[in-house]
């Protein structure tokens, strides 16, 4: 047994020991409060147990640890249905990143260590209206206030910011330079005077994502995480910097073998559903794709285990996994006939098809639209062209809104 | 199980890539595919000559006695160039068939000939349109076999044919001699795989395996080249990509290069996410030989190199726009592979009803 084997064992020791407690069935029938409450306890077990920021380092609270072990808790993890969907966003992008760009180590520990507790959430404060593939193009303005800056705009899609914080933030301080130029990269208290959360319902009937309104809010320029002009190379970063996360061939839907159980207590045409071809090819098909993205993610496992790094072909695992987690949705569905039809409001996505499909179109626009995923495919990997953009090295107060 | 590629194993591929490169030619090619009963000859002479043909037979039959995950590798440069003669894939899987029967004297009568090249064997399993039926047609009886199988790769050349038969009423793994068989060339859209229907009349035959010994060889064998197979049609797909990819680059069209257009690039990009789908499942399914789920990966490997290699043939012909059309530009070539090998060795219709039985024990 290897020293990941080991690790991965204990860890499944761990969360077997504590899914009684905080896993999918002790979280049934709870309210969003509730949950979100029963979330906060699960991370500061976790922190005691030593799970907590496994791969961030010791001196601001983290395990110290590579992101092999941080994979393996994660996917072990992900068995298990925790709470920790409010956490997601502020541990995966806000917390290594003040780690690497606010100065004041001191402050930066103490918020660390809050959040990998459950204590305290970040957002991230970056898609605006006019602003969500075109990350550059997003008009929030900050101008200089005396020695600091005052806010004035407003973000969309801004996940869990109702319960919020701490916010990472982009705005422009510069709209006669052109539109990457002029960005610069902050965090704001949620808490600041001029900041109004409201949160936003979704087609699915959640409303993890929010509006965010910006009146004249004061920051104080140690608050200022980039250059002045630089805020968009940081932002790079941070959409960067959760490269190697769990990934789930399932497109965090549910599983094939879900499928199988639904299909063998149906029929199609008076034969038993699991001898229709159309049946078999679907499941075939899919079992094809998802064994492909699971080959995909343990070969990058094994990769970063080898201290090299893993192909580019990870990219491929959202794009893919989620766009056909839709359709198989559709077919569970529709497998159903008229039974279909029912929709139970407490289902979960990984384990509820109708739930599952009814929430498939946030997948495949949160966190980089299909198009922009296959830009980067065609850009990044093999080289093809930028799509022509008209607004390329134009002033950003000189392209047409 | 997944790997990553050893050293050893990455300089096969690079040296079986390197090789092909220097030596192939597509204008050798084309005419082979208006003529019945040809082949490309300086590919096979290669192919003995790199140790190809004996590449994962054992030491002891005079092989090399290396494995699937080699020869997926040479298969996959294979694939790149439409190279392949018929008789790489068929042969090791008549070798290996034959390795897994209890009949040593035919291990030892064919296994060095056909690791050298100086024996050509091929597989018959398939029986008009079923991959792999129940009770075969073709009867084995008293060491002779009566009865035809329908266009069969290397059907025009092979000395041998593993032929899956019946016997009484038990299937059969059976060794045919085809010197003594009828064989009726079949015109293809791809001749260079020497296709012929075969037709045994009392054809000598001698028994590998029978019952259920025969059937657990036979699909272990038609799994194993799959995973081949898999790998040519891998090799066939990236090449394709690659080509989409340098041709949207270079051509350009209302003031771009082409591969600008969303339309085009995306259409691309999809090409390597089916590519790497394909390769991932190929490298899983050589490295589960021997193990108990060998048969859902070759299934997993089989389905996704086949869409991958369809999807890859149609798409870069499209970008090509009209030159991707010509008969000199030769992307038919592969074109007209994606189709060959989708259905030898099964087609998917088998290979998904095949893979579902696997996972849910329900039969079609």
């Amino acid at each position: 047994m290897t020293d990941y084997d080991s690790y991965r064992a204990n860890a499944r020791t761990w969360l077997q020991s504590i899914a009684g407690e905080f896993g999918r069935e002790a979280r049934r029938g709870l309210s969003e409060e509730q949950d979100l409450a029963l979330g906060r306890r699960y991370l500061a077990s976790r922190y005691e147990a030593g799970y907590g920021g496994i791969h961030l380092p010791v001196e601001f609270g983290g395990q110290g640890l590579s992101h092999v072990e941080k994979v393996i808790f994660e996917t072990e993890e992900m068995g298990f249905g925790m709470p920790i969907v409010y956490f997601s966003i502020s541990l995966g992008m806000p917390i290594p990143i003040i780690i690497r760009f606010v100065k004041d180590q001191a402050w930066v520990k103490e918020r660390v260590v809050k959040a990998l507790r459950g204590e305290e959430i970040w957002c991230q404060l970056f898609s605006e209206p006019a602003g969500g593939s075109d990350l550059a193009g997003l008009r929030t303005r900050a101008e200089p206030d005396g020695n600091g800056w005052k806010i004035n705009g407003q973000k969309l899609w801004t996940s869990w910011a109702q319960y919020a914080d701490y916010g990472i933030m982009v705005a422009r301080t510069d709209p006669t330079v052109p539109k990457h130029q002029g960005l610069t990269y902050f965090w704001v208290d949620m808490r600041a005077p001029g900041i109004e959360v409201r949160p936003i319902k979704l087609a699915d009937g959640g409303h993890d994502v929010n509006e965010v309104f910006l009146d004249d809010v004061r920051l104080e320029d140690l608050q200022r995480m980039s250059p002045v002009g630089g805020g968009f190379g940081v932002a790079m970063a941070t959409l960067m910097i959760e490269r190697y996360a769990a990934t789930d061939s399932n497109g965090f839907g549910p599983s094939l073998d879900n499928l199988v159980e639904l299909a063998r207590g149906l029929d199609v045409n008076g034969r038993p559903a699991l001898q229709d071809g159309r049946v078999r090819s679907a499941i075939a098909r899919n079992h094809a794709m998802r064994a492909g993205l699971d080959s995909i993610t343990a070969r990058a496992m094994l990769a970063m285990q080898a201290g090299k790094e893993p192909g580019p072909e990870g990219a491929l695992n959202k794009l893919f996994s989620v766009r056909s987690r839709q359709k198989l949705s559709e077919f569970a569905i529709d497998l159903q006939g008229m039974k279909g039809v029912s929709f139970d409001p407490d289902g979960l996505f990984t384990e509820d098809w109708t739930t599952s499909w009814i929430a498939a179109p946030t997948g495949r626009i949160a966190g980089g639209a299909d198009e922009m995923l296959l830009n980067t495919i065609a850009e990044k990997i093999l080289g093809l062209p930028q799509d022509h953009r008209p607004d390329k090295g134009v002033p950003f107060n000189q392209i047409p809104a | 199980m997944s790997f990553l590629y050893d050293d050893g194993q990455m300089a096969i591929a690079t040296e079986s890539r390197r090789v092909l490169d220097a030596r192939m030619a597509k204008d050798r090619l084309l005419p082979l595919l208006e003529q019945v009963g040809q082949y490309d000859e300086p590919f096979w002479r290669t192919a003995i000559e790199q140790g190809w043909t004996g590449l994962a037979i054992p030491e002891e039959y005079g092989g090399l006695g290396l494995g699937l995950i080699e020869l997926g590798l040479v298969a996959q440069a294979t694939g790149a160039h439409t190279a392949g003669a018929p008789f790489l894939t068929a042969g090791y899987g008549a070798a290996r068939g034959l390795l897994h029967g209890s009949d040593v004297s035919l291990k030892e009568e064919w296994l060095p000939k056909v690791a050298s090249g100086e024996k050509i064997v091929t597989v018959a399993f398939a029986d008009a349109s079923v991959p792999m039926p129940p009770a075969s047609s073709v009867r084995f009886e008293n060491d002779r076999l009566w009865g035809a199988k329908s266009a069969v790769v290397a059907g025009q050349r092979a000395d041998g044919a593993l032929v899956w038969a019946q016997h009484g009423k038990e299937p059969a793994l059976v060794l045919a001699d085809l010197s003594q068989a009828v064989r009726k060339p079949v015109n293809s859209f791809d001749n260079s795989r020497l296709y012929a229907d075969l037709v045994f009349d009392g054809t000598p035959a001698r028994l590998v395996a029978e019952g259920d010994t025969a059937r657990r060889i036979a699909l272990e064998t038609l799994s194993a080249m799959a995973v081949v197979t898999a790998h040519e049609q891998l090799g066939g797909a990236e090449e394709l990509m690659t080509m989409a990819r340098d041709y949207a680059l270079t051509r350009k069209a209302f003031g771009q290069p082409i591969g600008g257009f969303q339309s085009v690039k995306h259409r691309i990009a999809e090409l390597y996410g089916l590519v790497e789908l394909a390769r991932a499942n190929g490298i899983h399914a050589a490295a589960s030989d021997g193990q108990e789920h060998f048969l859902i990966a070759a299934a997993d490997a089989r389905i996704s190199a086949t869409e991958a290699y369809d999807t890859a043939a149609r798409d870069c012909t499209q970008i090509h726009g009209g030159i991707g059309v010509t008969w000199e530009q030769g992307l038919h070539l592969h074109m007209r592979r994606a189709r060959s090998l989708a259905i030898e060795q099964g087609n998917l219709l088998f290979w998904e009803d095949l893979l579902v039985e696997q996972i849910t024990g329900v039969a079609a």
